[in-house]
């Protein structure tokens, strides 16, 4: 059974705005799913209709077999949720507030106490923990809130940004967790605008823009969508005066291959007319510069569209 | 009632007694109503020197035998009986509002609503939590009112007339009929408006308009019109009972996840 599967899912709202328009995608458990895309592309409430927290206008979609819009109820009790909306109390404690949730979940006042304890050290919150949420910062309620999510042990975790407003140090904490919790089988969907942090933890990419899903894949995958080509950088005294470059600096050298195994072969002839060799990097394209290339590349099919 | 809805229960309590704004307010009309009103009539009646004739007029308008009581003490009787019930209502109203206001509207503009909705809890079970949360914070407060009341009354009256005063049967039907009813009439109107409220203000406006019968009570009763008697009483309280089961029907049906998020 797939962790998510969705099906043509559509979602107009009262208006007339469609923000999520047909989109199709499956995600298996244990995956880590990088939802991309601009403001309003339509990420948020594609979560929205998976979380049962809004009726699709068309298509279908089920979480481990549940379908959200007719029993949320059951979908949230393997669920957990962070969104920038769904926000704790701030007359409570950090440990209150988590005990508050738990039960809620249906566990134990001391279930609660223990499993707190492990998420708020986990978290880096220990110190914090009795202070009221009012005098949290906003990095600290985004920390709460991940260990709100992850309370009940939820099978699959809905994050929008969930390293917003997070310093280096603690994103990179919860991008551990986050993996951490993928490698136990638990399934994230993973909405954000770090892109970075995203190449770090996910391991397939859905990318938005205007409510449609225009690429889908793993980095691999989405990265032979911009380009067939490897960029090799090598750095070398000279090299033979055939081989096809471009100078990107003294001594310094850019030459694209169709795949890696071409590499060998370069060094051989460089090596072979008595070229020095210093450095040889390859430079794959990162997922931002995918990202905004693929982005980039939607926009102007959107245009023709219109046109 | 299972005990993910009692932990909510619990929670709206506790975030109502913590606001220090909201407990005043909820305080200050029942120290108002049940013992600075009382208090004043009380002193106003025992020190304030006899015009007998004025007394007896009053006393002749209304269906009350003198038997062996005194004019003064007839007097208080009569607004501890007749006059306070009236007033007295305005707690139970007052006081369940802004809990049910505060429950759902003020989760609302505190972004905690959502988190809420993404719990195992039914939307109906939330609903049925919240109501309770407001009906038991309504009839706390009505019942100690009423108790720091009579005692507060009881203890003036002993001081300076020696002799007590006690409530009689239409406190039993506003004790136990009325007061459950309107309350729930007051939550189910500030709930039914709180989908569209964005603000707790605006979703307790809805129930100010309760209060316009019970002032038409008020006046009936101090310009003759109407006598609050148990019979008039009883019925108000079936038609308010009556009137709960409509709005509560109507409003378990209005809710939405995609209503509430808006």
């Amino acid at each position: 059974m797939s962790a998510v599967l969705a099906e043509n899912l559509s979602k107009i709202y009262v208006g007339g705005n469609k923000a999520v328009d047909s989109i199709s995608f499956r995600l298996e458990k244990g995956e880590i799913f990088g939802f991309l895309g601009p403001n309003g592309a339509g990420k948020t409430t594609t979560i929205k209709l998976l979380c049962g927290m809004l009726a699709p206008s068309g298509g279908s979609c089920r979480v481990f077999g549940i379908d959200p819009a007719q029993n949320p109820e059951k979908l949230h009790q393997m669920s957990g949720v962070i969104t920038e909306h769904a926000q704790m109390y701030d007359h409570l404690s950090g440990m209150d507030n988590l005990i508050f949730y738990g039960t809620l979940f249906g566990m134990s006042k001391s279930d609660c106490e223990k499993r707190a304890e492990t998420l708020l050290a986990r978290l880096n919150l220990a110190d914090a923990k009795n202070q009221k949420l009012s005098a949290y910062s906003t990095g600290m309620r985004q920390r709460l809130s991940l260990a709100r999510a992850m309370m009940h042990s939820p099978e699959i975790l809905f994050l929008d940004e969930p390293t917003s407003g997070l310093d280096p140090e603690s994103a990179q904490n919860v991008n551990t967790l986050i993996q951490e919790l993928a490698s136990d089988g638990t399934t994230i969907f993973l909405c954000t605008h770090q892109l970075r942090y995203a190449q770090e933890i996910c391991t397939t990419y859905g990318l938005m823009n205007k409510g449609r899903l225009f690429a889908t894949g793993n980095i691999g995958k989405l990265r032979s969508m911009v380009s067939d080509k490897v960029k090799v950088r090598v750095k070398a005294s000279h090299i033979p005066e055939d081989m096809e470059y471009e100078k990107a600096g003294e001594h310094t050298y850019e030459i694209s291959v169709n795949s890696e195994d071409e590499i060998p072969l370069i060094v051989k002839r460089i090596v072979g007319v008595g070229g020095d060799i210093y450095q040889v990097l390859t430079e794959q394209l990162s997922l931002e510069e995918i990202y905004f290339s693929l982005i980039d590349r939607n926009h102007a099919e959107m245009e023709c569209g219109n046109i | 009632m299972n005990t993910q809805q009692l932990a909510l229960i619990k929670k709206d309590i506790r975030s109502i007694t913590s606001n220090k704004q909201v407990l005043m307010v909820m305080l200050m009309v029942p120290l108002a109503l049940t013992i600075v009103l009382p208090s004043v009539i009380v002193f106003v009646t025992v020190l304030v020197p006899e015009s007998t004739a004025d007394f007896q007029r009053l006393l002749n308008m209304l269906p009350v035998t003198a038997g062996e009581h005194n004019q003064k003490q007839m007097i208080l009787g009569l607004v501890l009986n007749n006059i306070m019930p009236a007033f007295f209502l305005m707690i139970p109203i007052m006081a369940s509002s802004v809990m049910a206001a505060s429950s759902f509207v003020g989760e609302k503009e505190k972004h905690t609503l959502e988190t809420l909705l993404y719990s195992p809890l039914s939307l109906k079970q939330l609903f049925q939590s919240k109501i309770l949360a407001g009906f038991s914070v309504g009839m706390m407060v009505s019942y100690i009112s009423f108790a720091a009341m009579m005692l507060v009354l009881e203890m003036e009256m002993l001081f300076l007339t020696g002799n007590g005063i006690m409530p009689d049967m239409n406190w039993l039907v506003i004790m136990l009929l009325i007061a459950p009813a309107i309350s729930l009439v007051a939550i189910a109107v500030t709930v039914r408006g709180s989908a569209k409220a964005q603000t707790i203000e605006e979703a307790q406006q809805r129930a100010v308009f309760l209060i316009f019968p019970i002032l038409a009570l008020v006046i009936g009763q101090f310009t003759g019109i109407i006598l609050v008697n148990s019979g008039l009483l009883l019925g108000l309280g079936i038609v308010l009972v009556v009137l709960d089961l409509v709005l509560m029907r109507g409003a378990a049906g209005k809710f939405t996840y995609e209503k509430l998020l808006k």
